[in-house]
Parts: structure tokens; C-alpha cells; sequence
């Protein structure tokens, strides 16, 4: 079961091609990183740590990647309120470095409107100087918008 | 292509064996109102936002019994482990200031050398909420003085 899953989809519900817009975040200095590590607990030392960093091969401490993968829900739920996001998945495929910010777009790649409204996204996030970092996808559901919100 | 890097993980790391597989007891977890906040603050959305980031999950990997099980799996020191992709399943919604049970099962491969938790997050009454799959690479540390 899908929470507050509605049956019928708007008259404006997005078409495939649809882009969903992009966003910039960051950047991310070590004390963003620090701060992340305390509240997600990834304290892994390759975040924190520039010789951990450069005994992994890296020029310096990478963002973590969720950090950078959390940002897909604040742009889908910008682009629509009206959206129950059912799956997010991410690859990390490029460090972003500490210091430096991503910007995060997506595009809708498959839309459905039965039997229930669907849509399937394919999400990127590229550092500043425009390397892939993250390719993702997102499935989303037009839920029931919330009077209260 | 198996990477230079991976190939010594390979040659480092022990054999898998019957113990590569681990399944914790269930654990019982909380989404307090002001961590929740924090996180969000964090990953860019505004703290009062007053819902549970999809990601929010991910920070329950680090908790004692999960983290020991990641070390375990990764099975030594001098390596590192490198999160290569993570993926989200939602059939509910998480709620602020409630409680769930995790399940988390960590299994570890050898060739490529990775370690992937799956976790499931349900209700006090045994519905599910959540899953999520997290791959962790195996990297080994090249602890040799730079030259």
C-alpha cells in the first residue's frame, strides 16, 4: 500500500521529456561535512580527514554521497507539492570535493497516468565544474494533496 | 572492469565464507523531532519543514549493532569503506516523533569487494514503511608515507 495514493491524475500532470527544473547546493566546506557527519553519523574518516582522503587515492575529502543524494527531494518537492516520492536510488560515480557545490536537475523519463499516476525520473547531480557525480532515478506518485499543507 | 584497486581489496580481504552473511536482531529506533530538524537543516530543506527527509534512514547505518556489522563484513583494518550507491523504497511515509523497528541484514561479497546492507523499517505492529540497500566498496587504505 501506498500512503495517500490518488487514482486520477491532474490535468497537468507532467508529460515524459518534462524537465523538473535544477538547484544549486553548497558549497559544501569541511565544516558542512562536519556538521553532516554529526547528524547522519558517517563519521567515516575519508570525509574528515584529508590524509584518510589521500590514502583512498582522493585529492581531498569527498562530500558524503548522501549528503549530495538527499538533495533530489528538496528539487522534486519544489517542482510539486503534490508528489509521494515511492523510490529514490543513486550511484555515486565522481567525488565532489570538499569546497565545492553540485547542481542537481532531473527530467521526467517515463509518465503513466493508469492504473494509478506514475511518473519515473532520472536525476543527476554534477560538481561546479560540470562532472557527473550522481545518476539517479526517482518513481513518483500524485498522492492526495494535504489541505494542511 | 575490475579496477587496480579492487583488485588488491580482492587479494586483501578475506575469503568469503559462511560468516559473510549477517542478519541483526531487530532494533528499535526513534524519529526525535529535533534530530530530524537538524538533519534537514543540513541537507537543505528548511527545519521546520515538519516531515522525515526519505533519506533520514541512511543515519541509522550508524548506529552501534549496524556499524559493528559494517566493520565486520569489511573484516579488517587499512581499508575504507566507499559508499557506491543507495537506494530508497517507500510505502508509508516516516512520522516525527515515532517508532520503528529496523531490520538489517549485511552481506559481503569478495569479488567485486563490497559490503551491501539492506534494511527494512516497520511499525511497532509489523508494517512496513521503508527499504532501503546500501553498497558499500571495500577500499584499501595506502598507508605508505607520501614520498
Amino acid at each position: 500500500m501506498i500512503e495517500a495514493e490518488a487514482k486520477l491524475a491532474p490535468a497537468d500532470w507532467p508529460k515524459a521529456g518534462d524537465e523538473i527544473g535544477a538547484r544549486n547546493f553548497g558549497p559544501f566546506p569541511p565544516e558542512a561535512l562536519a556538521r553532516y557527519a554529526v547528524i547522519s553519523g558517517d563519521d567515516n574518516p575519508l570525509h574528515l580527514d584529508p590524509n584518510a582522503a589521500r590514502a583512498a587515492g582522493l585529492a581531498g575529502p569527498p562530500v558524503h554521497g548522501m549528503l549530495m543524494l538527499s538533495c533530489f527531494e528538496p528539487l522534486i518537492m519544489r517542482w510539486r507539492r503534490d508528489l509521494f516520492i515511492a523510490q529514490l536510488s543513486g550511484k555515486f560515480l565522481r567525488p565532489v570535493l570538499a569546497g565545492d557545490g553540485i547542481c542537481v536537475s532531473g527530467r521526467v523519463m517515463r509518465s503513466r497516468e493508469s492504473p494509478r499516476p506514475e511518473l519515473v525520473l532520472r536525476l543527476v547531480a554534477r560538481a561546479r565544474s560540470n562532472d557527473l557525480a550522481i545518476v539517479g532515478e526517482a518513481v513518483v506518485l500524485y498522492k492526495i494533496p494535504d489541505p494542511l499543507n | 572492469m575490475i579496477t587496480e584497486q579492487e583488485s588488491r581489496a580482492a587479494a586483501l580481504t578475506p575469503e568469503p565464507s559462511e560468516d559473510a552473511f549477517i542478519r541483526l536482531p531487530p532494533i528499535r529506533v526513534r524519529t526525535e523531532a529535533n534530530e530530524v530538524a537538524r538533519f534537514l537543516r543540513e541537507t537543505g530543506d528548511s527545519p521546520t519543514a515538519g516531515f522525515v527527509p526519505l533519506t533520514y534512514p541512511a543515519r541509522w547505518l550508524a548506529l552501534p549493532a549496524v556499524r559493528g556489522a559494517i566493520l565486520q563484513s569489511i573484516g579488517g583494518s587499512g581499508f575504507l569503506p566507499v559508499h557506491e550507491a543507495q537506494s530508497f523504497s517507500y510505502e508509508r511515509i516516516l512520522r516525527i516523533e515515532t517508532d520503528y523497528v529496523l531490520a538489517v541484514e549485511a552481506c559481503r561479497t569478495a569479488t567485486p569487494p563490497r559490503v551491501i546492507l539492506k534494511m527494512a523499517v516497520s511499525t511497532g505492529e509489523g508494517a512496513i514503511c521503508a527499504r532501503a540497500e546500501t553498497v558499500l566498496r571495500i577500499v584499501p587504505l595506502n598507508l605508505e608515507p607520501a614520498s
